[in-house]
């Protein structure tokens, strides 16, 4: 196991290194001379020549990059310039609430997707079926931003039953222990705020996980379709098992391997989406920090994000395969 | 053209795509010409108004018809959706052909390339790209192209695997036909299919995504309607005027789905074991 693991790092390398580059080429991609660009028409020689040397821009590109993957191996992401504080630094600490928003949407989405999926598979062209299908593919079309207004209005702003901004009520503070406010508050034994933290999880969740329970429920649908018209699944039947066993030992069972690919791949998209559901609902994480970052041209922290982006979705696929190894025999044996 | 009409006969879903399609392009072809309001006058007694007889989709906060803005932001958004796809199909499919078809190093560089961009969530890297280009509609459809390009490839490139070892390619081959006649004529026409399934299917997400940068202030800049940056522009009249940003909003869920409800049934048809099932 521990050598299939290292075999698929490797592999990362190259892809790994052109994604640094392009990281890397981001600040160079601004027209013109990225430094009088950024500082505007009013700026001095002097201010520009900082800029350039604080970008590192004097120096020859390959030395440029070098120091900039030299930096990235030691932590260091460079320094906001906005605030001046270190990238690595307040993405470290905006970083837990938004794995903590996107594992819980990863965590609704299989609760809702898969079950649904199952269902319409199970009676194919019902009108369940297509009440599903369409619904999954509404879910799907959904612009992020659109269905965050929607609840906010329904559930916020109509019917008062959800906070629709920021993780916890402003007057309840706890302490941060692992950064994910609900454990924290558990653990600090601050179970109003972990309430709190938990009502105001929901709305950002059900943004998140829509696209991806919609997804997967399609996927699961069409998958397990598939697999129920195979052999060994007339052979069940043959055997006299009860349906239920053969739906979900033999159908389900087979139609999850690829179902894992999918929530992996999809996982990626859904932290794209994590930048517009974070800035509407104030979520202090990393999309939200992302966001305002653009707004303020502020490079340094768009290259670190999208960096932390990209890595985040690359660790999603070795976990993917290696979550591949532990449930398939067959892989299994091969990584043998 | 009758296997078209098989197709639709067969598929209620896609005929519901295709109707939504064609009453959106209806409405942003003929409806600004019929409206007697402009995109940009501004008539402040007027504002936030709602639905009414006068304003269909109510008024925003500038009193500006909000189903005129609609009408001529869909002219944006759609052209921006076709203009985002060719862009990427073009880019794609010429490095994913040449990727399959000539094999060995180049393949290897295209690929790897490909699965870097992969590599980033879609619009993490639309707006990183977007946001170093500057803001403007020609740089987050730039972007998003990017973005969708290793998809084309993706798909060109097994289609060119498949193909360039057909007896008709390497009889071409053998015939001395100069390369790019034989990736056009050959490699190219016979994968199209799949393409086409790919393209239509991308425009959903072409559209989703340079909505999204519309909506962060990296795509069309005011004072052009564009149904993303409209939704955003609106944003703080949401609790007061909700139709004002609701509306653009639902504009582009429309125009989206048609799009999925059509690839989704093509992606079907095209799928011999399911196509089965539909008929």
């Amino acid at each position: 196991m521990a050598s299939f693991i290292l075999r698929r790092l490797i592999a990362l390398i190259p892809v790994m290194a052109i994604v640094l580059v392009i990281v890397f080429s981001l600040v160079r991609m601004i027209p013109g001379d990225p430094a009088v660009t950024l500082l505007g028409p009013g700026a001095t020689q002097g201010q520009i020549d900082a800029l350039r040397a604080q970008l590192d821009l004097d120096q020859p590109v390959v030395l440029q990059f070098l120091h900039y993957v030299l930096g990235l191996l030691q932590g260091d992401f460079g320094f906001s310039l906005k605030t001046g504080l270190p990238v690595a630094n307040e993405i470290l600490t905006r970083l837990p609430a938004t794995i903590e928003l996107s594992v819980c949407a990863v965590i609704v989405a299989i609760i809702f997707g898969i079950p649904l999926g199952v269902l319409s598979a199970v009676r194919p062209n019902s009108l369940f079926d297509h009440v599903t299908r369409v619904g999954s593919l509404i879910g799907v079309s959904m612009p992020a931003f659109l269905l965050a207004l929607i609840l906010q209005l329904v559930f916020g702003t109509m019917l008062g039953w959800l906070p629709v901004s920021g993780r916890m009520s402003s007057f309840m503070t706890v302490q941060p222990v692992t950064g994910f406010a609900i454990l924290d508050g558990i653990i600090t034994g601050n179970l109003y705020a972990a309430w709190s933290a938990v009502q105001h999880l929901i709305l950002p969740t059900a943004v998140l996980a829509a696209f991806l329970a919609a997804t997967l429920g399609r996927f699961v649908r069409n998958t397990m379709l598939d697999v129920m018209g195979e052999d060994f699944i007339r052979t069940a039947r043959a055997k006299g098992l009860h349906n239920s066993d053969v739906v979900l030992n033999h159908g389900l069972r087979n139609s999850l391997l690829p179902a894992i690919t999918v929530i992996g791949l999809k996982f990626a998209e859904m932290l794209g989406g994590a930048i517009l559901t974070e800035t509407i609902f104030a979520w202090p994480g990393i999309g939200r920090y992302m966001f305002e970052a653009i707004k303020n041209r502020d490079y340094p922290v768009i290259q670190g994000t999208t960096l932390v982006f990209a890595l985040m979705f690359v660790l999603t696929s070795i976990i993917v395969d290696v979550l591949y190894g532990v449930l398939d025999p067959r892989v299994r044996h091969r990584m043998k | 053209m009758r296997e078209i009409i098989t197709f639709l006969r067969h598929n209620t879903l896609a005929v519901v795509g295709l109707v939504i399609l064609l009453v959106l392009v209806g409405l942003i072809t003929i409806g600004p010409s019929i409206s007697p309001y402009t995109p940009t006058k501004l008539d402040i007694l007027h504002k936030l108004e709602g639905p009414s007889f006068a304003h269909w989709l109510g008024t925003d906060a500038f009193g500006r018809d909000v189903l005129t803005r609609i009408m001529y932001g869909g002219r944006a958004t759609l052209t921006i959706g076709v203009g985002v796809v060719a862009i990427a199909f073009v880019v794609g499919v010429f490095f994913g052909m040449l990727a399959g078809f000539a094999g060995g190093w180049i393949d290897n560089v295209i690929m790897r390339i490909v699965d870097a961009i992969l590599a980033f969530p879609a619009l993490v890297l639309a707006i990183a790209l977007a946001a170093a280009f500057g803001p403007s509609l020609q740089n987050a459809m730039l972007a998003v192209a990017i973005t969708l390009a290793p998809q084309f490839a993706r798909v060109a490139r097994s289609q060119a695997l498949s193909i360039s070892v057909k007896p008709y390619v390497e009889a071409a081959i053998s015939l001395g036909l100069p390369t790019h006649r034989i990736l056009l004529r050959y490699v190219f026409i016979n994968g199209l299919g799949p393409l086409l399934v790919q393209s239509t299917l991308a425009l959903g997400s072409a559209i989703l995504q340079t909505a999204s940068l519309g909506f962060l202030g990296l795509g069309a800049q005011p004072p052009l309607s564009e149904w993303g940056a409209d939704v955003s522009s609106n944003l703080q009249y949401v609790r007061s005027a909700a139709w004002v940003a609701l509306s653009p909003g639902m504009a582009i869920l429309l125009a989206v789905l048609s799009f999925n409800l059509i690839g989704d049934s093509l992606a079907d048809w095209m799928n011999p074991r399911r196509r089965s099932e539909l008929r």
